[in-house]
């Protein structure tokens, strides 16, 4: 692999993955660092897309793809940054990447290891609502398309090392290294988190089986879902009473997060209205402080999911218990003409999570970050992505909440930064 | 009227294309779903370029059914998605002219990842295709009684 | 003419027995080895393998062969791998097709080997049909006019020029006005970082004009256009502002100081009368003053002191080259209807864009709060007005349609001013008429904490059943408002406000001859509509064409910018390349079939890609994007999309269906 690169994308997610393809379309060399097995970040999870209801996985693979396919782009993944230092006007950078203990190239991508491995694991890809083996595919629209192993799991019996069909291609020897590279402009694009579901202790949604997060909920209703349709954790029911409850883990200053998520109404509504086409007959609610629908086409995606009969209720949820059957019962204050506390059942229930910093603590960067935990913009109005270190710069969510489409315009945006600094960058070598 | 399912094994053209069904297609292949077999993909960019007659063509070579495997509302191509169905509603109605049966023809949309989807339409439409007569002898090709 | 077909070489992949378990290959290999075309057939275990790779370039290499098929994996997966084959066998890239027999043969008929390994016959039969009619194709090659086209200059087209020329890039840039800096210079102060608008206009402004790399042309008229990707031109029309030396504001007031000051003054929305020769604000660039040669007078020229005035509206045509263009040409504030909240009839209601204008220390009240000559001690603000409509309460704008969208930014801009005058006035009531409060921003939510700490009062209206603002004849308050608030039992309130404030949405500017020039796609929101909102968010479907900013749709400043700066780095893809490269997979017309029927022209209207020159239909090779509209329509089958031929798919659908005894 080379040494020298002019950028490094580190995260790639939608975001990432823009960023990376617009340097690279300017003819600069990239490198993408990537901590999973595969390129895609959160987008690539998801069942569609508001407001336009497009399947995520169609506008995400032709993204990955061409990260894939530019010749200017170079792809590590299972890899994280080490250390970052500036040395003149590089940066020295040392990347840890982890053993996949698959040859990654050679690796056709059949399967053949993944039907033969005796070792069941949950799987974090479906938000462990479903398993895979301890080899496997990241999932099927993976980039590479390579298997991995989990050495957590793995027994070393062999059995996938006798039906690939690749010679030497697993490999229960491999080993972490660390790679030194130089890059010129690095670009955070490293995600969020979502709030934990334990935030809310009133909430008691790790006793609740019937309380999912909203990327679970993604996984069930995405068309590859690990169960082939809407069904309750608890016992495989159809569910047809569905409660979704919005600012569960933002806007709420008790869990140190009193910022807005700017996605949590939006992907609610849209999952209502998915929910109410697979399941015409259920009850979908979605109890809300403010709907917040401002994108472009938002708000008319709202007024279609009231016409469509979804309840929309301004309420408090104030306690989740259990009820009978594994259904769950909501304490709730509503605001209005029938205001006031009552008690609400509902037999599958959302938290509508909000976004979180992703690895806080873990800054090799040394940027600045905000009050609220995210990569610190230091000219927030008119140059989004420029951060407290000159040559670093950051797009997506790491800098806090953003919908798809913001976090694809700030990929682009910080792309532009980048190119416009490493420009300069040359002139003023030139000058030295 | 009763339709009777006849033992022939019909021959289903899948006109996909390259940004969604294609993909889609593959997708079936991955997860390992067995389906019928008599089914053949053509990779396109957008179905809208075949003209009414290429489908006749297709039904002539001896292709019992074809079903269009579009991108529907993800369609790349600023109104070709309206315009193919536009050219399907056509097509049925010069299919009836001819004495077609319309269920040789379908329109459908299908994601990079609905496998399921995808086999569900191939299936259906082998299912139906076996209600009616092979397309040589619907389109008189074959005089009765022979073979 | 008959084209010579290709000679075909056919490989097919075991892949490690993914294949060659379920499909018997050697029984592929030996029945399309006697095709018709084909020249060779052979195997491998791995056709990816540098091994199988090798075989195929040896044999072009040999002339044993023209075109190639690989029967294997999906394309998608190893398409440039054997892509890679050819072209270091001195071969057109082209010249490959490729026949999925794993993904679509053996892992989807897993348990019928004989009818999967006849399904793979047939499927590489077709290959190697369609591989003999292929034909070589070379990539569109345009030659990039090095210069980006930015119009309006406002904060978005301001960042967008920005972006360019300080990567290197040569940059026009025109705007209408005599002025720089757009709406952004009529604010305060901005939400959340409470940076004065100025400040940050006049930074980029500074780097913009002090950067040789910028042409700037301002009173400038977009007037024609045309081109395409990679060399765009724009004709522009600039008016002579009037003023050719610069002034210092004392110099310019002597100079001017008899001319009548009755022109309602735009720049703080008809609040205060400006003269016919004017500035919009101290400091404001260029700092010299423009004729307003719509309400500048004859006689007004007699009432002027001083040399460097010009009064004649002189016009200059200006043409100009770019290899992209931005559109950066903004908003408007709504503007509501005469009688809407009591607008137009009550002086008292005003919109939050003329508070703002009042409240800021430049201000036509030089930043204090009066209304109609008197104090104010109560306001009321009323969100949403001319956004969030909805059909049958709202009146319709002129073209039938409600503004059904939400405008984004003025909830945080609503309760910034609500904030602000509580903070200046302690004493003050102040009531916010809202529906939902949508304070999403990094660090807006704030303003809604701090409002009700300050006190503001929120009632939260139904939008079917909007508030009736009127005049409170006799009574303490100048105004009163009826409404029903859904936060309490949802009785009707009665409140009494010395000032209505009306939180006005964004409406895009009245670019019209633009559109028309460059045929721009606009959403049902009048806003120019992006290709896709994920897959390109900033580019028209024009291909070179770019947006940035409000003209997209609502946004605040963080917004604009970030999408200016996106725009700039799609036209920087285009203009840091010497040419640019386009996909040959587009439409070819065969002349001697064409008769200029015109009808492929008929359905290429969204695209507009094909003219009718001297009797033939002419393709625009950087605008056509392969669709095939107009090949399903040409009745002379004089059409076709390069690489996708009708010919070709009928030679493979022709060679599909083998007969049994065939395949046996």
């Amino acid at each position: 692999m080379e040494s020298n690169f002019d950028a490094l994308i580190i995260g790639a997610g939608i975001s990432g993955m823009q960023t990376a393809n617009d340097l690279a379309d300017q003819g600069l060399k990239v490198l993408v660092v990537e901590k999973e097995p595969s390129i895609g970040g959160a987008m690539i999870l998801l069942s569609k897309v508001f407001p336009t209801l497009d399947c995520a996985s169609c506008i995400t693979t032709p993204k990955m793809s061409a990260v894939k396919n530019h010749d200017n782009i170079t792809i590590m993944t299972l890899s994280h940054i080490k250390s970052f230092k500036r040395e003149g006007m590089l940066f020295k950078v040392v990347i840890h990447k982890e053993p996949r203990y698959v040859d990654e190239v050679a690796c056709t991508g059949c399967g053949k290891c993944e039907y033969a491995c005796p070792v069941l694991r949950s799987d974090p890809f479906d938000f462990n609502l479903g398993v895979t083996k301890a080899i496997h595919l990241p999932f099927k629209n993976a980039i590479p398309l390579a298997a991995v192993l989990d050495m957590d799991y793995c027994i070393q019996c062999g059995a996938c090392t006798r039906v690939c069909p690749v010679p030497d291609c697993i490999n229960y020897l491999d080993e972490p290294e660390d790679i030194q590279i130089t890059v010129r402009t690095a670009i955070q694009c490293t995600g969020f988190d979502l709030t934990p579901m334990n935030a809310k202790a009133e909430y008691h949604a790790e006793d609740l089986e019937n309380v999912i997060s909203p990327m679970q909920m993604e996984r069930l209703l995405a068309p590859h879902g690990p169960y082939g349709g809407i069904l309750r954790p608890s016992d495989g029911n159809l569910a047809d009473s569905i409660a979704f409850i919005q600012c569960a883990g933002s806007r709420d200053e008790t869990l140190g997060i009193p910022y807005c998520s700017r996605v949590c109404c939006m992907y609610a509504i849209k999952q209502a209205m998915l929910l109410s086409g697979i399941l015409p007959l259920a009850d979908i609610t979605i109890y809300y402080m403010d709907i917040r629908t401002f994108g472009k086409g938002h708000d008319q995606f709202y007024q279609n999911a009231k016409a469509m009969g979804i309840n929309f209720i301004k309420a408090k949820v104030a306690q989740i218990n259990a009820a009978e059957n594994g259904n769950i019962k909501l304490r709730i204050e509503e605001i209005g003409q029938n205001g006031g506390l009552r008690e609400v059942e509902h037999d599958l229930c959302v938290l509508s999570l909000g976004m979180v910093p992703k690895n806080t603590g873990n800054n090799p960067l040394h940027l600045a970050i905000g009050e609220d935990g995210f990569v610190a913009s230091i000219n927030p109005k008119t140059s989004p992505t420029l951060t407290s270190e000159s040559g670093v710069f950051v797009a997506g969510t790491a800098s806090g909440p953003k919908d798809i489409v913001d976090s694809i315009i700030e990929g682009s945006a910080a792309a532009m930064q980048a190119s416009a600094y490493l420009q300069n960058l040359n002139i003023s070598e030139v000058v030295q | 009227m009763t339709k009777v399912e006849s033992s022939y094994t019909p021959n289903i053209l899948l006109l996909s294309t390259i940004d969604c069904a294609y993909p889609g297609a593959d997708w079936a292949g991955q997860m390992h779903m067995d389906h019928y077999v008599q089914a053949f993909n053509l990779r396109v960019p957008s179905p809208a370029m075949f003209p009414e007659e290429f489908y006749f063509y297709c039904f002539e070579q001896g292709f019992d059914g074809i079903l269009i495997m579009s991108c529907g509302a993800e369609c790349p191509y600023p109104g070709a998605y309206d315009r193919l169905a536009k050219r399907v509603d056509h097509l049925y109605k010069m299919m009836k002219e001819r004495n077609l049966e319309t269920d040789r023809l379908r329109l459908t949309a299908i994601c990079t990842v609905c496998a399921q989807a995808y086999v569900k339409e191939i299936e259906d439409m082998a299912g139906n295709l076996k209600t009616l007569p092979p397309i040589k002898k619907a389109l008189g090709d074959i005089p009765q009684g022979v073979n | 003419m008959t084209k010579e077909k290709k000679r075909v070489g056919v490989y097919i992949c075991h892949c490690g027995g993914n294949i060659s378990d379920v499909v018997d290959v050697e029984a592929v290999r030996a029945y399309i080895e006697k095709l018709d075309g084909v020249a060779v057939a052979r195997k491998n275990m791995f056709m990816c393998s540098s091994d199988g790779q090798k075989m195929i370039e040896q044999d072009l290499k040999d002339g044993l062969i023209d075109s190639v098929v690989v029967a294997s994996c999906t394309p998608k997966l190893h398409q440039g791998t054997f892509r890679g084959a050819l072209s270091r066998a001195g071969q057109n890239i082209y010249l490959l097709e490729q026949s999925n027999i794993r993904e679509q043969v053996s892992w989807t008929h897993t348990h019928d080997h004989a009818a999967a390994t006849n399904k793979a016959k047939q499927l590489v039969a077709a290959a190697a049909a369609k591989a003999e009619m292929l034909e070589p194709l070379e990539p569109i090659k345009v030659k990039t006019v090095p210069c980006g086209i930015v119009i309006g200059g406002g904060i978005a087209g301001l960042r967008a020029v920005r972006d360019l020329s300080k990567w290197g890039m040569n940059v026009v840039l025109v705007e209408k006005s005599p002025f720089l800096g757009g709406r952004t210079a009529q604010l305060d102060h901005v939400f959340p970082t409470k940076e004065k608008a100025r400040d940050l206009l006049d930074k980029l402004i500074k780097e913009v004009i002090a950067d040789p790399k910028v042409t700037i042309y301002l009173n400038s008229q977009v007037i024609d256009g045309g081109g395409s990707l990679g060399d765009f031109f724009v004709k522009i029309e600039q008016t002579f502002r009037g003023c050719t030396e610069k002034y210092d504001l004392k110099e310019l007031e002597d100079a001017i100081k008899d001319l009548p000051k009755d022109i309602k003054n735009e720049f703080d929305y008809g609040l205060s009368y400006r003269k016919s020769i004017w500035m919009p604000y101290e400091g404001c660039w260029p700092s010299i003053p423009a004729v307003d040669w719509e309400n500048f007078q004859p006689e007004d020229a007699d009432k002027v002191n001083g040399s460097g005035f010009e009064f004649q509206p002189n016009k200059e045509i200006i043409e100009v080259r770019g290899g992209s263009i931005i559109l950066a040409t903004g908003f408007d504030p709504y503007q509501p209807a005469q009688g809407e909240y009591g607008y137009g009839t009550i002086p008292e209601v005003i919109t939050l864009p003329q508070l703002v204008r009042l409240m800021a220390d430049d201000g036509p009240s030089n930043g204090r709060l009066e209304i109609n000559e008197h104090p104010v001690r109560s306001v009321a603000f009323i969100h949403c007005v001319g956004s969030r409509q909805v059909e049958g309460i709202n009146n319709p704008q002129p073209d039938g349609k409600v503004n059904n969208y939400c405008s984004r930014a003025c909830c945080t801009a609503t309760l910034q001013a609500a904030n602000e005058l509580k903070e200046r006035y302690p004493d003050l009531h102040v009531f916010d008429l809202y529906q939902d409060i949508r304070t999403y921003g990094h660090g807006h939510e704030e303003y809604y904490q701090q409002a009700s700490k300050n006190q503001i009062l929120f009632l939260r209206y139904d939008p079917l059943n909007p508030a009736t603002v009127r005049p409170s004849n006799g009574r303490e308050t100048a105004v009163s408002i009826t409404v029903k608030d859904l936060l309490t039992q949802g009785e009707e309130m009665e409140l009494g406000v010395d000032l209505v404030v009306l939180s006005v949405g964004m409406m895009p500017r009245n670019i019209e001859q633009i559109i028309d020039i460059f045929k721009l796609p606009q959403g049902a929101d009048r806003f120019l509509q992006e290709v896709h909102p994920k897959l390109r968010p900033v580019e028209l479907a024009v291909e070179g064409i770019m947006l940035a900013g409000t003209c997209q749709g609502p946004m605040d400043i963080t917004e604009a910018t970030a999408a200016a700066s996106a725009a700039a780095a799609k036209s920087m893809n285009i203009l840091s390349q010497e040419y640019v490269y386009l996909n040959p997979y587009i439409a070819r017309v065969d002349e001697d079939l064409c008769t200029g029927t015109g009808l492929c022209i008929e359905e290429c209207s969204e695209v507009n890609a094909i003219r009718l020159e001297n009797g033939k239909a002419v393709i625009n090779k950087t605008i056509c994007n392969g669709c095939g509209m107009c090949v399903a329509v040409c009745p002379n089958d004089a059409i076709n999309i390069q690489g996708w031929t009708i010919p070709q798919y009928k030679n493979m659908v022709s060679k599909m269906l083998i007969p049994a005894q065939e395949l046996a």
